[in-house]
């Protein structure tokens, strides 16, 4: 649950990874959960298919991109394949997140920045924002395990720096959703 | 498995005799222990698989069945391992 790469790695990861982002950006879709950040998730009012995969890929690509930056820097040798493919399935947990937005009713947008307090009524909202804590720190226990295994790297070099990695990427995935898919 | 730390005061052993059990002579000195037999049984272990497998991570990792970074770090543990030991 916390540390599948272990076991698997590299390409098998990789389609794993990739069946369950796929999974992700039509149920995303469909429950207007949008992805818009490498750790970061909203329910919008619209989403296209388009705009949902163009997120998961944003954000993949983002993660990818520096934790294979961190791995140049810290560590003697790894593989990028190991990188993409373990990172990839770190993004599984995310299937949740887009279920859950079936199940949400987020006050309109207008009212909330009329009333912000109007959003502690919504109860659905409530619960699934307390529940959707435990996924989102599973989600990232995945990405640091992740690094650690395809880089093989440990301590306090490794805790600083994906610290840093998923800060980075999450500010990049953000610049990049604003700049291309603009919603 | 050979003990390679003293169990008193966890200094390395190092050997002191030999026996042949042909001839029964006996070889007395003060001989480093093999660098190999510092190392776990496991990492022994490890080690002869690596040299059957001649020295592919990827038959090792389906043979082990972990992933093939986790048996790269493996074998870069006994690398660093072997590093300390030679010091």
């Amino acid at each position: 649950m916390l540390n599948p790469f272990t076991r698997i790695a590299g390409w098998q990861a990789f389609g794993i990874g990739l069946v369950f982002v796929l999974i992700t950006g039509i149920t995303g879709t469909f429950s207007n959960v949008a992805f818009d950040g490498v750790i970061d998730m909203h329910l919008v009012q619209k989403l296209t298919v388009a705009q949902s995969f163009q997120f998961l890929t944003i954000d993949l690509i983002s993660v990818v991109a520096i934790m294979t930056l961190t791995g140049f820097i810290i560590s003697k040798g790894f593989r990028i394949i190991d990188i993409l493919g373990t990172l990839t399935l770190s993004r599984a947990p995310l299937i949740i997140f887009a279920i859950a937005g079936f199940f949400t009713i987020s006050p309109d947008k207008n009212e909330i920045l009329k009333n912000p307090y109007i959003i502690f009524q919504s109860v659905s909202f409530i619960i699934v924002s307390i529940l959707s804590i435990p996924v989102l720190i599973w989600n990232i226990i995945l990405m640091f395990n992740a690094l650690k295994i395809s880089c093989g790297i440990k301590g306090n070099k490794l805790g600083i720096a994906f610290t840093i990695a998923i800060l980075v990427s999450e500010i990049i995935s953000k610049i990049l959703i604003y700049n291309i898919v603009k919603i | 498995m050979l003990p390679t730390y003293c169990p008193s005061c966890n200094e390395q052993l190092k050997v002191k005799c030999l026996h042949c059990e042909n001839c029964q002579t006996e070889v007395t000195g003060k001989y480093d222990l093999p660098l190999l037999a510092l190392l776990s049984t496991e990492d022994q272990q490890f080690i002869i698989r690596f040299v059957i497998n001649s020295g592919s991570l990827k038959e090792m990792s389906s043979e082990l069945k972990l992933s093939y970074p986790t048996v790269r770090n493996m074998l870069n543990e006994i690398i660093n391992q072997l590093k300390e030991d030679e010091k």
